[in-house]
């Protein structure tokens, strides 16, 4: 790992909350690492387990899925079907060898911009200690 | 099992005589050891070609997805439990099928039986408990609970859960199975660990895709593996389009799996993919006490939520 | 052509000479498999396999190829320009391959390296190699070799036949490329080429499987494509590509381009006749879009359409790889059967 190595996390951010929260942490002026890129989605239940591998398939150090708190669903209960997904989702890729602090789950919603800030940290240091993302990386396919 | 084969004739046929079905479909003798291949019968006359014995592990409701006809399949514990998966899934209307149960005593797990024999097999014949295995210059006796099929061994659904005819009396269903041991040494491993596991595992893998098509579970009209706007992984043999490959079948069945084996004995590799597909069977059955194929009206464990699901992994 | 006599103790010792003038691949044994490999410095080729699961076809046609190289980053300035990368196109030997897969390249070249089209990359690979086959001394069970055209000890294709004679191998040069790799050995000395074909014939007895191909040059295309048996035959079949990947003459590939952020690949992988997307057209149409149709094609090819086109028997050479692989148990020697014998008049008057 070299001295400035930054680590890049990809973000999935439901459209109705944490996508929100962090437009108000940035017009609040809140403070916080810029290691995130923010793919905004309709809802934390869009989220498919293949938009995830994508990004880590493609180098991303660290994933970010955020969506509504249970019961706040703009759409009445996407993100009750989406923490079924993802706790087996969690499990599998853990299962499969992928550190536990590559992937991350939040609940944020667009009234919580220090909440969104204080996760935003704890995502990027935890990612930031496990160091480059080296696993489902797909690299250049060897010359036969 | 010995005398279910009379029986499954008997059945078939009286079912296409009456014109009950226009079909039945089972299975018929194959040209190799070990190997019974899934058929189809259409005239009472030919019902004498059906057979069973412990060499039926393929999973016939996977030749019932969107059929249109009237059909009468032969079903064990885990093909009965694939038929109500696809009943509520809506591939397959339970009127469409007279369900003929098969009380199981597990399958016999081809694989490990032809590494057990230093020449090449010619023939293995049942014999109640024992399987009775001939090589060109031998003959063995096994005991069939110590060659089973892995899941079979496990297996806690032996009779089947919903039928219309039985060959047979229910059998006794096994109580004390330790039906993850293998998935939790894998979850006892570091993540070094996991990894250099699964990539010892999937080494052999020629994306031949056996297992996903063995599987009644895989019927979407394009798979993630065909589509490309994006393109979600790669067709090479890759380790990592390997491993994404056999990440997402397994998620797939996540809820709707029967640990039925039939992705396992399917693979010319001889890959025990099983540890995939039975970690995500274990987890739903732990978070939301699920076993897929019960029954034909609860919905399954993705398609479903309670309001307090666990979420200690949730920030 | 003259026999050699190789003690087993002179064999590592020959290989090790060999390896200095070619790339070796043999037979390398994994959890119970046989598969053909690169060997490493010192490993020797295992050759207690009755076949290997995949076919030698890998050594000159690997499952996936990258055929060029591209850079997307427009500061170089080749960006957007297909470049062929550096490969290994070195003398290589293939030790162990039994001579069905040996035969298979001859199939296999047909349609590789035609006077209008020439595969560039099939070719060089397979000028580049020699090939030791390994008679069978003990054919399995499902080799078919003997009426598809081939044999335990068949020769053409092969650059050496080695046949394992208990505390020695006799070693029969057939082409000038084979008595320069048994020299490359220094494996000289002459023994008398009797015994080998004693050796021959014992095997050729051993083989209990046939197919016959006999009559189908002279059925009728659309009749056999029309043939009422092929839906039974097909309903069993899950459709994965198991039996085109195992297959030494099944030769369908792919094209792809694989990009990693500013670089990329463009590659070949096996492809197979078995997959709804083989033939898928743009629009959404799908010629071949069922599985009757699908496995039809496949056997129709090998039986039927290569008879035709060449006039030089089945593309198969007996192997039995596809019987012995299959998840369901279709077998192509029930399907040649069903081929071979079809008679349009008999199925019509049965079906009235």
């Amino acid at each position: 790992m070299s001295e400035d190595w930054e680590p890049k996390i990809v973000s999935f951010f439901c459209n109705w909350c944490t996508y929100g929260a962090a437009d108000l942490a940035g017009v609040s002026r809140f403070e916080h690492p810029a290691n995130t890129r923010v793919i905004r989605l309709p809802c934390s239940g869009r989220v498919s387990p293949k938009f995830i591998l994508a990004a880590l398939r493609e180098g991303a150090d660290g994933v970010w899925v955020s969506g509504c708190h249970p019961g706040d669903c703009h759409y009445i209960e996407g993100n009750y079907y989406a923490r079924r997904k993802f706790a087996l989702f969690k499990n599998l890729l853990e299962y499969m060898g992928v550190e536990p602090e590559r992937v991350h789950f939040s609940w944020i919603s667009s009234a919580e911009a220090t909440k969104y800030v204080d996760v935003a940290k704890e995502v990027i240091e935890s990612v930031r200690k496990l160091g480059p993302n080296t696993r489902f990386v797909k690299h250049k396919a060897k010359v036969a | 099992m010995l005398g279910y084969t009379d029986k499954i004739k008997e059945i078939s046929e009286r079912l296409l005589k009456e014109g009950k079905v226009d079909m039945v479909i089972g299975f018929k003798k194959g040209t190799m050891p070990m190997m019974n291949e899934p058929c189809v019968i259409k005239k009472a006359e030919d019902a004498g070609k059906l057979v069973w014995d412990s060499n039926c592990g393929i999973n016939l409701a996977n030749y019932l997805t969107d059929r249109k006809e009237k059909i009468g399949i032969i079903a064990k514990g885990c093909d009965s439990r694939n038929i109500a998966t696809h009943i509520v899934e809506n591939k397959i209307r339970r009127d469409q099928l007279v369900i003929i149960g098969v009380p199981c005593k597990g399958m016999i797990d081809r694989h490990k039986i032809a590494s057990m024999s230093e020449t090449e097999i010619l023939s293995v014949t049942d014999a109640g408990d024992e399987i009775i295995v001939k090589a060109e210059d031998s003959e063995k006796t096994l005991k069939k609970a110590e060659v089973l099929q892995k899941n079979c061994a496990v297996c806690t659904h032996r009779n089947p859960v919903i039928y219309d005819e039985l060959v047979a009396d229910l059998v006794e269903e096994q109580k004390d199975a330790d039906r993850y041991a293998d998935v939790r040494e894998i979850e006892a491993m570091s993540a070094e660990e996991k990894w250099k596991y699964f990539d010892d595992l999937l080494a052999p893998c020629i994306r031949c895709y056996a297992c996903r098509n063995a599987c009644p579970l895989c019927y979407c009209p394009t798979c993630f593996v065909d589509e490309s706007r994006p393109q979600w992984v790669g067709k090479s043999t890759d380790p990592m389009d390997t491993r994404t490959f056999h990440f997402l079948r397994a998620y797939h069945c996540a809820g709707r799996c029967t640990d039925c084996g039939s992705c396992e004995r399917a693979c010319p590799a001889g890959i025990n993919i099983r540890v995939l597909t039975k970690k995500l069977e274990k987890d739903c059955f732990e978070s939301y006490g699920w076993e897929a194929g019960l029954t034909t009206e609860d919905r399954p464990p993705l398609d479903t939520y309670k309001l307090n699901d666990p979420e200690d992994f949730i920030k | 052509m003259k026999v050699i006599k190789i003690d087993k103790k002179d064999w590592a010792g020959g290989l090790g000479k060999l390896s200095d003038a070619y790339r070796l691949f043999g037979p390398v044994k994994d959890k119970d498999v046989s598969d053909f490999k690169e060997l490493a410095a010192g490993e020797l080729p295992d050759f207690d396999f009755l076949n290997t699961n995949l076919s030698a076809k890998s050594a000159v046609f690997p499952q996936n190829e990258v055929m060029f190289e591209y850079s997307l980053d427009e500061s170089q300035e080749d960006h957007h320009i297909m470049k062929e990368p550096e490969k290994d196109y070195s003398p290589r030997a293939v030790i162990g391959i039994r001579p069905c897969d040996a035969a298979a390249f001859l199939l296999v070249k047909r349609n590789f390296d035609t006077p209008e089209y020439k595969d560039p990359y099939w070719i060089r690979a397979y000028e580049a190699s020699t090939f030791v086959g390994l008679a069978c001394n003990d054919p399995g069970k499902t080799c078919f070799c003997t009426t598809a055209g081939c044999g335990p000890f068949h020769e053409d294709g092969l650059d050496v036949l080695i046949a394992d004679a208990g505390d020695h191998f006799l070693a029969k040069a057939i082409t000038e490329k084979g008595e320069a790799l048994l020299q490359a050995a220094g494996w000289g000395a002459e023994a008398d080429g009797g015994q080998i074909e004693t050796m021959k014939k014992a095997a050729e007895a051993k083989i209990s499987s046939t197919v016959s191909t006999d009559s189908l040059k002279d059925k009728v295309t659309t009749e056999l494509y029309d043939a009422s048996f092929w839906e039974d035959t097909a309903f069993a079949c899950l459709n994965c590509g198991t039996c085109t990947y195992v297959c030494p003459t099944c030769w369908c590939f792919d094209i792809q381009d694989e990009n990693y952020g500013k670089a990329g690949i463009r590659m070949r992988n096996w492809d197979s006749c078995m997959y709804p997307l083989f033939t898928i057209h743009g629009s959404g149409h799908n010629p071949r879009g069922t599985k009757t149709q699908r496995v039809r094609q496949r056997f129709m090819h090998k039986l039927k359409y290569y008879v035709d086109k060449y006039g030089a028997g089945i593309q198969c050479v007996g192997c039995g790889r596809c019987v012995r692989l299959c998840p369901v148990n279709i077998d192509i020697r029930e399907v040649c059967e069903f081929m071979n014998s079809y008679d349009p008049a008999a199925t019509t008057c049965k079906a009235a």
